[in-house]
């Protein structure tokens, strides 16, 4: 019951500040000195085609009229113009584009098998890398290894992600020919090409957020080492690496899942510079894009989704937290 | 903007200064840190005279140093007597003075910003830790909401709002301030929690203290430590922010040298002229990584128990 | 972008053409080879744009580029090394029969034309293709036959049933188009992408521009939005029936959304695809720099003549700048010299005085503030100081956030510095850039543009951005320059008919306009294109200055 109670006002919270988030967007792009609709009426304009195309992008409104409409519009759907050429577009529905005569869910929709490539892979990636260097560096600490390892993980969390990705294309792509330079191949059109376009951004995601992965795996288990129970289960005899495996690493988990969650909820809420850097077509991409032309509906969509996933990953967390860690129940978070 | 660090280790403010300079001066790494960041510290003061010794300012064409494509003439993208880092393509501008000037451009930013949310955390997280309930109820939902919200399009758009006489670095600095607080406002709250459970506090609560005295007299200065740690290790990451800024256009307008733009037009020149990449590529990343290793180092120093802890 | 293209409208330049007037100096670029067409292999064309509409009601796309290659209209243009620009039939046996003084004119279809699927092309789908255009869903085109068309004022386009009477078909052949006002340029607003036909039965306004009725050598294979277009050959395109389009490859991709450096980049290195591919984008300073210095690369390079104009816009109605001694002075502030480097050098362009740009009829050259290439900052002060603004100014420029745009503001701001002007720069995504200084609030001074007519007349280079009815509402007169003399002789010009008389015309307003200085002609821009080694008759005529990509070929 108050498991349910828990969940249900978590619910209601997530919604309220999506339509925070929705509604801060929406009155940001409103107040530019811009309008949408002057630059679909074509060359050369006239006030009459200003306004009719102002009409029927139902740009006519004040802007909270706008978003009511806008909010509608995800619960019940809604139709733009009328006639023949009306354009339905169902529930839920997230704006249309009017420049790629698209709705935006389907823009969405289009675009997640990009984006979430991109991040899936490089997290599992470096995840493995960075718990592994970070148990291998504590288990070895002071040796010339710990060393190493150290100093490549305060490299890779001191370099922009944006210089190290640049430089690996220019040596794997086009001075090695290695890697291709960019872009994307779906997954069900060639599952090699489509590993060969993503190793790259996968790598260089991965040794950024690996960095920060060995230092905190590294600093927990180093702590976990010298707690009483795990002195207990040495001294109870079990082998070394049990004592690691089954004892100490459960421990330094916790905080690294915790983590984890977040930078993923992150990156898979659409990666606008490793998209731009590596020409992938992600939701990164196409917020930077829509940004750029001014397209409303696209912006607030792709906003919305990625807050979306993010506030979903916070919330997981904090859910799987109380899971894996009894003592952290009575406080939240 | 900032990436969130769950689990701060709880810091004892017991050590005295002494001890706690003595511990950091044995960490060669942070010793390190603290030359370099004490060095771009100097040269981003004393900017203007030193490029007065180097004879170029940052905002001087040298079109004799470029030949007729606009690329620098000579070794090195143009190193010579005249031009100790070369010249910038296309305007011929001296690149020691633009390296030079844009860690003006860096560090305000970094640390200005680190303030700003260090501010807002602090406040933040110690009202929700202290008086729960509702407000740490708001505080979550709010931390959400910043989390949500793409902080680049934000600046884009805002960007495009003020008016022209308002200084884009400032705004800047507000928005990676703003966006960065939720994170110290965390583990403020979560010592804040920690705090207000000790004797002392409970005490003076019985004999009448007031909340604001309680707050700012007993609980912050315990929190001093703390703060200060995570200021240090959170302003690579402000100073990061404002690079990656830079490189995608949004920063400071040019001409005001930065980093971030310097390496996002350098990256187009690359195969011409490296060294238009290497000096502001070099420089931010040494400034990056000696706050890391300095933050680092204070963090053993103020706590010994934690030495070795990443980040 | 900020180079935009304007249509002028015109009643010249049609009868110049025909005479086939050369005072210009064409010095087109045609960085190859022109070898006989030859038939097959898949061409790849990387563009920054990331979405392209073959819709041809929304459609902008010049005659010679993408649009061209699927959907055919009435007329279209010869362009060819070493030749200014023709209108030429396309669809129709010519290029149009002018009567009642030039307010009516028809057209009749050439023999055996079809669609993709086999059906005739009928002048029924050329007017319901027009039509379309009139509504309010289909917007964003080229929409000059709008305002020219008699009683289309309050028309909205055929969804709510209604035609437009002064679009005329007495058989499936024939199309009479009835004008409210005489105008000799018809033929070239015959070659604007909303004459081509759409058959009504295959319209669905939402889904049209992703796979229209092809009419052209080639058909929308697929389209994956911000990725990738692919073109096939169109099976019941009959090459009899078409002068201008070779169709060399069998297919043509394009590369969306490629970032214009790396695609130079890619191109530069020419290994693999790259071989068979051409940039639709400017080569970037820096690639301009790398491609020179190798004489390899140097050879796929394509250059145009001194074309587009790029000129600092003074908003002629804000505060000092209402002064025109104020503008006179900052005309000698500029410092040409930095800007052209900032550009990518002397293959970048010439320094410019006057408005109508080398290669168009009737342009005679003049200088009316005569100094170095780096500007007279000494002078302009002193001009300034007798104006009252000694040091007192300080400037706003809007400009594009792209690297090239910046690094000429920049080089432009060094040189105003000089003559004790500030000028601040006010960086904005290119799009909020054009909507707000074609808009109706003016929050600049100062704009930096560029402006490529989209064919070759002076009226072109001249009404759009100084005629007083293009302030504001989403037009270009950038410095809301309005002088009642000057828009008295734009009309007149417009309204001469005699090619000679009215080049004259021009070359006098051109030089009223300059005394106002309401802009400074900074240079005539020359654009430099690259393409892989296996791509030919690869060039750039002499207008306008862009690729043909109607005759490009592959070698076999």
């Amino acid at each position: 019951m108050r498991v349910a109670r828990f969940l249900g006002g978590r619910l209601i919270g997530m919604i309220i500040v999506l339509l925070i988030i929705t509604f801060i967007t929406y009155a940001i792009f409103y107040v530019l000195p811009s309008n949408p609709a002057q630059l679909s009426c074509g060359r050369p304009c006239t006030p009459d085609r200003l306004a009719q195309a102002k009409t029927f992008m139902g740009y006519d409104h004040p802007w909270w009229q706008q978003f009511l409409q806008y909010t509608r519009g995800i619960f019940f759907g809604r139709t733009f113009g009328a006639g023949p050429a009306a354009i339905d577009c169902s529930a839920p529905c997230f704006g249309y584009s009017f420049r790629l005569s698209t709705p935006v869910t389907q823009l969405i929709l289009d675009r997640i098998p990009v984006t979430f490539s991109i991040a899936i892979g490089a997290a599992i990636l470096w995840l493995v890398l960075g718990v592994s260097t970070g148990v291998i560096s504590a288990l070895r600490r002071g040796t010339a290894i710990d060393r190493l390892l150290m100093s490549i993980s305060m490299a890779g969390v001191s370099a922009p992600a944006y210089l190290v990705g640049l430089l690996g294309i220019l040596l794997f792509g086009f001075t090695l020919n290695m890697v291709p330079i960019g872009g994307y191949v779906p997954l069900t059109e060639s599952p090699v090409d489509w590993l060969w376009h993503l190793i790259l951004p996968w790598c260089v995601l991965a040794f950024i957020n690996a960095a920060i992965y060995t230092r905190l795996t590294r600093g927990q288990m180093l702590e976990v080492m010298t707690e009483d129970y795990i002195r207990t289960a040495r001294a109870k005899g079990l082998s070394e690496t049990r004592t690691i495996g089954r004892h100490a690493l459960r421990n330094v988990l916790i905080p690294v899942a915790t983590v984890f969650g977040l930078d993923l909820g992150g990156l898979l809420g659409g990666a606008v510079i490793t998209e731009k850097v590596f020409s992938m077509q992600g939701l990164g991409a196409l917020l930077l894009d829509a940004v750029g032309n001014l397209d409303l509906p696209v912006i607030v969509g792709v906003t919305l989704f990625s807050a979306f996933v993010i506030i979903l990953a916070n919330f997981v967390v904090d859910v799987s937290y109380g899971v894996l860690d009894p003592r952290a129940r009575t406080g939240t978070r | 903007m900032a990436s969130v660090i769950a689990t701060e280790p709880a810091l004892e403010p017991s050590s005295g200064a002494r001890q706690v300079a003595r511990r950091l001066s044995a960490d060669r790494g942070a010793v390190f840190g603290l030359v370099v960041v004490l060095v771009f510290v100097l040269a981003a003061v004393f900017a203007p005279l030193i490029t007065a010794i180097s004879g170029y300012g940052p905002y001087e064409y040298d079109l004799a140093a470029l030949d007729d494509t606009g690329a620098p003439r000579g070794f090195g993208g143009g190193i010579s007597r005249e031009h100790w880092f070369g010249v910038e393509p296309l305007t011929g501008r001296d690149l020691f003075a633009v390296v030079i000037y844009g860690a003006r451009t860096s560090l305000l930013v970094g640390v200005a910003a680190t303030v700003v949310s260090v501010v807002l955390g602090v406040l933040i997280g110690i009202v929700a830790g202290y008086f729960g309930g509702w407000a740490d109820r708001v505080l979550s939902r709010a931390t959400d909401v910043v989390f949500g919200f793409p902080g680049l399009i934000f600046m884009i758009a805002v960007g495009a709002i003020i008016p022209p006489w308002f200084p884009k670095s400032l705004l800047i600095i507000v928005v990676i301030g703003f966006f960065g607080w939720p994170a110290i406002a965390r583990v403020v709250r979560g010592q804040t929690l920690v705090l207000k459970q000790r004797n002392y506090v409970v005490a003076s609560l019985a004999a009448g203290a007031s909340a604001t005295h309680l707050l700012f007299r007993q609980i912050l200065p315990n929190l001093a430590a703390t703060i200060i740690v995570f200021a240090t290790i959170s302003i690579p990451g402000k100073i990061g922010a404002e690079a990656a800024l830079s490189f995608l256009g949004v920063g400071v307008p040019p001409p005001t040298p930065a980093w971030g733009r310097s390496i996002g037009e350098a990256i187009n020149w690359v195969q011409t002229d490296p060294m238009f990449l290497f000096f502001p590529g070099a420089a931010l990343f040494l400034v990056t990584l000696a706050f890391n290793l300095a933050g680092d180092g204070l963090r053993d120093a103020l706590d010994p128990r934690s030495e070795g802890a990443g980040r | 972008m900020n180079r935009l293209r304007g249509m002028g409208v015109v009643l010249a330049a049609a009868a110049l053409m025909l005479t086939g007037c050369n005072a210009n100096p064409a010095n087109p670029g045609s960085s190859s080879q022109s070898a006989p067409p030859t038939k097959g292999g898949t061409l790849t064309i990387l563009t920054s744009q990331t979405e392209i509409s073959f819709d041809p009601a929304k459609s902008q796309s010049l005659a010679i580029t993408s649009l061209g290659l699927v959907n055919r209209r009435l007329t279209t243009w010869e362009v060819a090394p070493n030749q200014p620009a023709q209108v030429v039939p396309d669809l129709a046996t010519d290029t149009g029969t002018e009567s009642d003084g030039g307010k009516t004119w028809t057209y009749t279809l050439k023999d055996n034309l079809k669609y993709a699927d086999g059906t005739p092309i009928t002048t029924t789908d050329i007017k319901y293709g027009l039509e379309r255009s009139f509504a309010p869903e289909l917007s964003g085109g080229l929409g000059y036959h709008k305002s020219l068309l008699a009683g289309a004022d309050s028309y909205k386009g055929p969804y709510s049933g209604d035609q437009l009477a002064s679009i005329q078909t007495p058989d499936q052949k024939t199309i009479v188009f009835k004008l409210n006002t005489p105008y000799g340029d018809w033929p070239w607003i015959a070659s604007m992408p909303a004459f081509s036909p759409v058959p009504k039965a295959k319209d669905n306004p939402n889904t049209y521009g992703q796979k229209p009725e092809a009419s052209g050598p080639y058909q929308v294979q697929s389209y994956t939005q911000g990725v990738s277009l692919n073109l096939s050959r169109n099976p019941s395109w009959d090459p009899a029936t078409d002068s201008v389009r070779t169709a060399g490859p069998d297919q043509i991709n394009f590369k969306l959304s490629q970032d214009t450096t790396v695609a130079a980049q890619s191109l530069i290195a020419d290994s693999g695809e790259a071989k068979n591919s051409f940039g639709a984008q400017f080569v970037p300073a820096a690639q301009l720099a790398q491609a020179q210095s190798n004489p390899n690369v140097k050879d796929r390079l394509a250059t145009s003549g001194p074309g587009a104009l790029s000129y600092l816009a003074f908003n002629t109605q804000r505060g000092a700048l209402k002064d025109v001694k104020v503008r006179r002075a900052l005309e000698y502030a500029a410092d040409r010299q930095a800007y052209l480097v900032a550009a990518g050098g002397t293959i970048a362009g010439e320094p410019a005085t006057t408005l109508i740009t080398p290669g168009i009829p009737g342009r005679e050259p003049y200088d009316l503030y005569p100094a170095e290439p780096s500007g007279d900052p000494a002078k302009a002060k002193e001009m300034l100081a007798a104006a009252g603004h000694a040091n007192d100014l300080n400037l706003t420029l809007v400009v594009a956030n792209d690297s090239s745009t910046l690094a000429q503001a920049q080089a432009l701001q060094q040189g105003f510095a000089k003559a004790g002007v500030k000028i601040t720069l006010k960086p904005l995504d290119a799009n909020t850039v054009t909507a707000s200084v074609t808009g109706n609030d003016t929050n600049y001074d100062l704009y930096l543009g560029s402006w490529q007519p989209d064919f070759p007349s002076p009226n072109a280079n001249i009404q759009p951005l100084f005629d007083s009815r293009q302030i504001g509402g989403g037009n270009y007169n950038i410095s809301r320059y309005s002088n009642p003399e000057v828009d008295a002789l734009i009309k007149k010009a417009t309204g001469t008919v005699d090619p000679a008389e009215s080049a004259k015309l021009w070359a006098t307003a051109d030089k009223m306009i300059m005394q106002d200085a309401p802009v400074i002609p900074l240079t005539y821009t020359k654009n430099s294109f690259l393409r892989g080694s296996n791509v030919r008759n690869f060039f750039i005529g002499a207008f306008p200055a862009y690729p043909n990509y109607l005759k490009v070929t592959l070698a076999q």
